[in-house]
C-alpha cells in the first residue's frame, strides 16, 4: 500500500533513466509528443458509441472517503486531459466510479462485485485500484479470469504479486497477467528504512509499533528481519490496532529499553500520527529518530487536514520517512493542475493514480492500432501494461512491470521533517533516494 | 380473508390458502421457485435494467442471500426466542474461516463445498453453544453486552492468532464449489444463484417446521415470559441454547456459501457494523416473521448495494445543487440510525410483523390479560 | 455510630487493595499512565451506571455522548475561544478550562436530557429490546452527525494545558495527568454528596429503588429521570474535555470501543453502584496497561471483554453491586 504526497511530482513526465529495452509508450499529458494529440482522428471501429472509460475501484465514502476521493480524482484529471487532446486514436474517455466501501469501511466482498461490474461493463478498457491489499486479493481472481487490467496506486503487499501467494490468486489463467502496482512493495521498503536507520543515522536499537493492519504488518516483519541481518537491537515489537486511543503505556514500556529509534509500522490514518504525538511526550523518546514508511511520510506541511505533521504538531521533530518512488521530478505541472481542477492540493495517492491511468492510456494507444472490438481492445491493454518490454513515462517518472506486475525498477526516495519550513509548521524535505534493482528477478 | 360465505363454497383463492396451510413446507419450496424464477425476469424489466446488466442482478441476488441466511438465523434468536444478539457476525467469521480452512492452498486441504456448508454449520453452532452456556442465565441486555463482547473478540484472535489464520492478511485462493463435477466459476453467477436458492429454500422449511414444533412454541413463550414459561414446564436454559446454536449455525452455513464465492477471507470483514446491519435487517422486516425477515434482509441488501449509489448518480445528472451534494452511500448508517430509532417508537412490530409479536409490542398495561406485563416480556 | 460495611469499609478497602496491586505491578510511570486513562473510563461509566440504576437501560449511545462531548469542547476552543495551543498564564488556563468545562458540561447535559425525552421516555412501557434498539440507533445517528459536521480524519484539539512534568518516585508525571485524576475525583465526590446528601438525590434513589412508590410519595418521575440523564451527560462531557485535552486528537467513531471499556467498568463495579463504577473504571485502565506493559497490546480488547464475560458469568453483581438475582 501507500505512496507519499508526490506534490512536487510534475505531469510533464520526462524519462528519468533512459528505458531498458524494447519500445516506449508515452502517454505523458501536457507534451507534445503525446498521443492522439490530434483532434482530426475519428475513432476506429474498436471504438464503439465513441468512448470508452477507465474505471476506479476505491473506497469513496465513510471513513475512507480521504483514500479514496482525491485517488479517483487523479484519474479523472488525466482523463480530462487526454480528452481535451482528442481521447486516444479519436476515441473518448470516460470513466467508471465504484466504491468498496461498505458502512464505510473497505470490504473485499464489494470489492468482488465492484469487480463483476466492471469486467460487465465492456467498454471498461482497465481498472485504476483497488487501495487495499485485502480488497485485491479477492479482485485479482475475476480481473484475472475475464482479461481486465488492474493497475493498484497503492498496493504493496509481497504476497498480492509474489509467489507462492500471488499464484493462488492467477489460477484461472496463470501466466496471462492482469494486475500490476505502482508502489515498490514492502520488501523493498521496509528494509531501506531499516538500512537508512542503522547506517546513515548511525543507531543501532530501535522500537518497532505496527498498525495491526496489512500494510502495517507487512513493513515492519520487513523492517524487523533487516535491522537484525545488520546487527541491529531489536528491544520490542509492538502491534496496536487502529482502535487504540493511548499510546501512551506502549512508548513508556518501550522507553524504558532505552532504544535509539523508533520505526512506525503502518499509517497516519491508522493510528501512526497519534502514535508520534503521544511517543514523543515520553520521557528518553524526546529526541530519538521516528522513522515511518510512506503511509506517515505523506508529505503534507503542517496545516494539512489529517497529514501526519498536522496531527503530530510540535512532535514531527527528527522524523524521517521513505517514499516508494522516485523524487527527480521538480516540475509542479501535476499539482498545479490538480490544484486548480479540484480546488485543493493532490492526496497521497492522486498521482499515483494520475501514473496508472497514464499507463491505460498509452497501452490503449498502442492497443488501438490492431484492435478489432472492445474486447480485443482491453486485451490489448492488458497485454501491452504488463508486457515487461513496454516502459511508460509517467507522473512518477518511468515504469515497467516484471512477469508478476511489480515494478521492475523500484525507487526508494528519503524524507525528513524540518520544522522551519511551512511558517514553523514544519514541511518534508527530500534527503537522497536509491533505485532497487528487480524484486521478482531470477 | 376467508368469510363466512367462503366457507360454505370456497373460491380458488380460500382453496389455495387451505392446501397452502396442510402443505407448508410445499408451499415454501414453491414460493422460492416462483421467485427465483421471477427474479431475473424483473430485472429485465427497466427502470431496474437499466441500473447494471442481468448478470450483475444474479450475483447481487446471490450476495444477497447471504444476508437472507443471516436475517433469518439472527431471527430465530431474536426473533422468535427473544434474545438480543449483538455480536452475531462472529458465527458469521466462524464459518467463513471453516471454510478457508477446509479448502484453500494455506493448509492443502480441499474438502469438497457440500459436506463443509455442514462442517461451517455445525463448528459455528459448537461455539455458540460454548459461548452460550454460562451466558445464557444472565438478563437480557446483560446477554447483548457479553455478544458484542464476544463478537469483538472472535475476529481479534483471527488477527491475532496469525501463525495459524495468517493474520491480517487473509486467506486467499479458496476453492470454489463443484457439483457432479460441474465447477463453479467467479465469471458466471448463476450457479452460485441457484445453490443459494435451494440453501435457502431448505433453511426456511426447517425454520418454519421448527417455528411450528413444541421448541418453537417453547422459544416464543420464554420470549414472552420467561418465568411463565418455566413454571409449566420449560427447560429454558436448554431451550435457550438451542435457539443460540440454531442461530449460530445459520450464520455459519452464510459464512461457508460468502467465502466459496469471494475465495478470499480477512478478519476485517467481520466488524461490528456487519451484525449491526443484520439486527436492522431483522428489526425492519419484522422479527419473529420468517418472511418478513428475509424480505427485510433482502429489500435493505438491494438499497445499499445498488440504490444508494443509483440515487448518486441519479441526482449527479440532474444537477440539483443540494442534492447532488449528498452521497448518500456516504449516509446510510444515518439513515439505518433513524430507521431504528422511528420503527421502534411507530412500529416496532417491523415492516412485515408477526401477528403475535404485534400484538406483543403493542401491548399497554390495560392488555394484561393477554400478554405479561411489558417490562418483563423480554428476557427480563 | 457503626460504620456501614457495605457502603464504606468494603468500597474502600477494594479500591485501596486495586490500587496498591496496580502500582505494584506497574511502577510509577505506567501507574500514572493507568490512573489518567482509568479517569476518562471512570467519568463515563458512571452515566452507564446511573442510568441503569434509575430505568434499567444499557444507555448504548453513552460512548458517542463523550465523543459528542469531545467534539463539542473542541469547538469551543477553537471557534469560540480561538485558542490553538498551550496558555502558559495559570490564571488565564484555570479560566479558561473552567468556562469550557462547564460549557461542556451543561451542554453535554441537555443534550442528554434531549435523547432522553425524545428517544428513550416514549419507551418506558416497552419491552426491554425496543429502548435498547433505540439507543443502538441514536448511537448511529450521533456519529454519522459529527462525522459530516467534522469529517471522518482525526480532528486535532488545541492542548492548552502544558505538556510540562515533574518527577516524582522515580517517574515523570504531567501536571495534566495530576488534572485529569483530581478533576474526575472531585466530580465524582460532588456525585455521591448530590446523591446522598440532597433532595433531588434522594428522588433519584428512590425512584431507582421502586418507581411506583417513588411517584406515589410525590416524586417527579420524569423530571428524575430527565436530570439522571442530565447529569450522566455532562460528565461523559467532562470525560470528552480531558481526552482531548490529554490526547490532542480525536474522531467521530472515538465513541464505540472507550463506551465499551466503560461500561465494561460499569459492569465490573456493579452496575447501579456509582463507586463500583469509579473502581471499575480505574481496574478496566490497568487490565489494558497491563497487557501492553506485558507486550500484548493487541490481545488488550480481548482481555477487557474477557474480563467483562466472566464477570458476568460468576458474579453478575460486580465487584460492589449488589445481587440482582438469577432471574435470567
Amino acid at each position: 500500500m501507500k505512496y507519499g504526497k508526490l506534490g512536487a511530482l510534475g505531469a510533464g513526465a520526462l524519462l528519468v533513466f533512459s528505458a531498458c529495452s524494447g519500445t516506449t509508450a508515452t502517454a505523458a499529458p501536457g507534451t507534445s509528443t503525446a498521443p492522439g494529440g490530434s483532434s482530426a482522428v475519428a475513432a476506429g471501429a474498436w471504438c464503439v458509441g465513441g468512448t470508452v472509460k477507465i474505471g476506479t475501484e476505491l473506497p469513496m465514502s465513510g471513513g475512507e472517503t480521504a483514500n479514496g476521493a482525491p485517488t479517483a480524482n487523479g484519474v479523472k484529471l488525466a482523463i480530462k486531459q487526454q480528452n481535451a487532446k482528442g481521447g486516444v486514436a479519436g476515441c473518448k474517455l470516460d470513466i467508471n466510479v465504484q466504491d468498496d466501501a461498505l458502512n464505510g469501511v473497505h470490504d473485499p466482498q464489494t470489492g468482488a462485485k465492484n469487480m463483476q461490474t466492471l469486467v460487465a461493463d465492456a467498454a471498461v478498457m482497465g481498472v485504476v485500484g483497488p487501495f487495499n491489499s485485502g480488497v485485491a486479493k479477492a479482485e485479482i481472481p475475476i480481473s484475472n479470469g475475464a482479461g481486465l487490467l488492474m493497475c493498484s496506486p497503492a498496493n504493496t503487499n509481497n504476497g498480492v504479486t509474489q509467489p507462492p501467494e500471488g499464484d493462488t490468486y492467477r489460477k484461472t489463467n496463470p501466466t496471462k497477467i492482469s494486475y500490476i502496482r505502482t508502489a515498490s512493495p514492502d520488501s523493498i521498503q521496509g528494509p531501506s528504512a531499516a538500512d537508512y536507520l542503522y547506517k546513515d543515522l548511525g543507531k543501532t536499537s530501535v522500537y518497532i509499533i505496527d498498525d495491526t493492519e496489512t500494510f502495517g504488518v507487512g513493513v515492519g516483519d520487513t523492517f524487523q528481519a533487516e535491522f537484525k541481518k545488520l546487527g541491529g537491537n531489536v528491544v520490542k515489537r509492538d502491534s496496536a490496532p487502529k482502535s487504540t486511543t493511548d499510546y501512551t503505556p506502549l512508548f513508556t514500556a518501550a522507553a524504558a529499553l532505552n532504544p535509539q529509534g523508533v520505526y512506525l509500522a503502518g499509517t497516519t490514518p491508522t493510528g501512526m500520527g497519534l502514535a508520534l504525538k503521544q511517543g514523543r511526550t515520553v520521557s528518553g523518546l524526546e529526541t530519538v529518530p521516528f522513522v515511518g514508511p510512506d503511509g506517515v511520510a505523506d508529505l503534507g506541511p503542517g496545516g494539512t487536514q489529517g497529514a501526519t505533521i498536522t496531527i503530530a504538531g510540535a512532535a514531527s521533530h527528527d522524523v524521517y520517512g521513505t517514499v516508494g518512488s522516485a523524487h527527480d521530478l521538480a516540475d509542479n505541472t501535476f499539482t498545479a493542475a490538480y490544484t486548480t481542477e479540484f480546488g485543493g492540493a493532490p492526496g497521497a495517492y492522486s498521482a499515483a493514480a494520475y501514473a496508472c491511468a497514464q499507463i491505460i492510456i498509452a497501452s490503449l494507444d498502442k492497443a488501438s492500432a490492431t484492435a478489432t472490438d472492445l474486447a480485443s481492445a482491453r486485451e490489448g491493454v492488458r497485454a501491452n501494461a504488463v508486457n515487461s518490454a513496454n516502459t511508460f513515462a509517467t507522473v512518477l517518472g518511468s515504469l515497467n512491470f516484471d512477469k508478476y506486475g511489480d515494478n521492475v525498477h523500484p525507487f526508494i526516495s528519503f524524507y525528513k521533517v524540518d520544522m522551519t519550513l511551512a511558517g514553523g509548521k514544519g514541511d518534508w524535505t527530500f534527503v537522497k533516494q536509491e533505485s532497487f534493482s528487480d524484486p521478482n528477478a531470477q | 380473508m376467508t368469510t363466512a360465505t367462503s366457507k360454505r363454497l370456497p373460491s380458488p383463492w380460500g382453496r389455495l390458502r387451505a392446501r397452502a396451510r396442510d402443505h407448508r413446507s410445499l408451499t415454501i419450496l414453491a414460493g422460492w421457485a416462483i421467485v427465483a424464477s421471477v427474479l431475473p425476469v424483473i430485472v429485465m424489466i427497466p427502470p431496474l435494467s437499466t441500473f447494471q446488466p442481468e448478470s450483475l442482478w444474479i450475483d447481487g441476488f446471490a450476495n444477497a442471500g447471504v444476508f437472507i441466511l443471516l436475517a433469518m438465523g439472527l431471527n430465530v434468536v431474536v426473533g422468535l426466542a427473544g434474545l438480543l444478539d449483538l455480536g452475531y457476525a462472529a458465527f458469521f467469521a466462524i464459518g467463513s474461516y471453516a471454510y478457508a480452512f477446509g479448502a484453500s492452498p494455506f493448509t492443502n486441504l480441499q474438502i469438497p463445498f457440500w459436506p463443509m456448508l455442514l462442517v461451517g454449520a455445525v463448528v459455528a453452532a459448537t461455539l455458540g453453544i460454548l459461548l452460550g452456556a454460562p451466558t445464557l442465565r444472565l438478563r437480557g441486555d446483560y446477554l447483548a453486552i457479553v455478544t458484542l463482547g464476544f463478537g469483538e473478540i472472535v475476529p481479534a484472535v483471527f488477527l491475532n492468532a496469525s501463525a495459524f489464520t495468517k493474520g491480517t492478511n487473509g486467506i486467499g485462493g479458496i476453492y470454489k464449489p463443484e457439483l457432479f463435477g460441474f465447477q463453479f466459476t467467479l465469471e458466471n453467477p448463476v450457479p452460485y444463484y441457484v445453490a443459494m436458492v435451494g440453501v435457502l429454500a431448505i433453511t426456511m422449511v426447517f425454520l418454519y417446521r421448527l417455528q411450528g414444533s413444541r421448541l418453537g412454541r417453547a422459544w416464543m413463550a420464554i420470549r414472552e415470559d420467561e418465568l411463565a414459561a418455566a413454571s409449566s414446564g420449560i427447560n429454558t436454559i436448554t431451550t435457550k441454547l438451542l435457539a443460540f446454536a440454531l442461530g449460530a449455525s445459520t450464520a455459519g452455513l452464510a459464512g461457508v456459501f460468502a467465502t466459496s464465492k469471494l475465495t478470499f477471507v480477512g478478519p476485517g470483514q467481520f466488524g461490528f457494523q456487519v451484525s449491526f446491519t443484520v439486527l436492522a435487517m431483522v428489526v425492519l422486516g419484522g422479527m419473529g416473521n420468517i418472511w418478513g425477515v428475509a424480505t427485510g434482509a433482502f429489500v435493505i441488501y438491494t438499497i445499499q448495494a445498488v440504490l444508494l449509489k443509483e440515487l448518486n448518480q441519479f441526482f449527479a445528472v440532474l444537477h440539483v445543487p443540494i442534492l447532488q451534494s449528498i452521497d448518500f452511500v456516504q449516509y446510510q448508517y444515518l439513515l439505518y440510525g433513524v430507521a431504528l430509532v422511528a420503527m421502534m417508537l411507530l412500529r416496532p412490530e417491523g415492516l412485515f410483523p408477526s401477528s403475535r409479536r404485534r400484538q406483543e409490542l403493542h401491548a399497554t398495561s390495560d392488555d394484561v390479560a393477554d400478554v405479561p406485563p411489558p417490562t418483563e416480556a423480554l428476557g427480563a | 455510630m457503626t460504620v456501614d460495611f457495605r457502603r464504606v469499609i468494603r468500597p474502600v478497602a477494594i479500591g485501596t487493595i486495586a490500587l496498591l496491586t496496580e502500582y505494584a505491578l506497574l511502577g510509577t510511570q505506567q501507574f500514572a499512565n493507568a490512573l489518567t486513562l482509568g479517569a476518562i473510563y471512570a467519568l463515563i461509566a458512571l452515566g452507564y451506571t446511573m442510568v441503569y440504576g434509575i430505568v434499567e437501560l444499557i444507555n448504548f449511545a453513552h460512548g458517542d455522548i463523550f465523543m459528542v462531548g469531545s467534539f463539542l469542547a473542541m469547538w469551543i476552543m477553537t471557534t469560540v475561544l480561538g485558542l490553538s495551543g498551550p496558555v502558559t498564564n495559570l490564571l488565564n488556563l484555570v479560566g479558561l478550562l473552567s468556562i469550557v468545562m462547564f460549557a461542556t458540561m451543561v451542554g453535554m447535559g441537555f443534550i442528554g436530557m434531549f435523547i432522553e425525552r425524545f428517544a428513550y421516555r416514549p419507551l418506558r412501557h416497552a419491552p426491554r429490546l425496543a429502548p435498547l434498539i433505540t439507543a443502538i440507533g441514536v448511537s448511529f445517528i450521533l456519529q454519522n452527525i459529527i462525522s459530516s459536521l467534522f469529517g471522518p480524519s482525526p480532528v486535532n484539539v488545541p492542548q492548552i494545558v502544558p505538556l510540562d512534568k515533574f518527577a516524582f518516585m522515580g517517574g515523570k508525571i504531567g501536571y495534566l495527568n495530576v488534572f485529569m485524576v483530581v478533576l474526575a475525583v472531585v466530580l465524582m465526590i460532588a456525585l455521591q454528596l448530590f446523591v446522598g446528601r440532597t433532595r433531588l438525590g434522594r428522588a433519584m434513589r428512590s425512584t431507582a429503588q421502586d418507581r411506583e412508590a417513588a411517584e406515589l410519595m410525590g416524586v417527579d418521575i420524569n423530571q428524575t429521570i430527565a436530570i439522571t440523564f442530565f447529569i450522566a451527560a455532562a460528565l461523559a462531557g467532562a470525560g470528552g474535555v480531558i481526552q482531548g485535552l490529554y490526547f490532542g486528537s480525536i474522531k467521530f467513531d472515538l465513541g464505540f470501543f472507550v463506551g465499551l471499556k466503560a461500561f465494561t467498568a460499569a459492569v465490573l463495579g456493579g452496575i447501579g453502584n456509582t463507586t463500583g463504577a469509579a473502581i471499575g473504571g480505574f481496574i478496566i485502565a490497568f487490565v489494558e496497561v497491563y497487557a501492553t506493559v506485558l507486550g500484548y497490546t493487541q490481545w488488550s480488547e480481548v482481555a477487557v471483554f474477557t474480563v467483562l464475560i466472566l464477570v458476568l458469568v460468576f458474579r453478575p453483581s460486580g465487584l460492589l453491586g449488589q445481587q440482582l438475582g438469577e432471574r435470567a
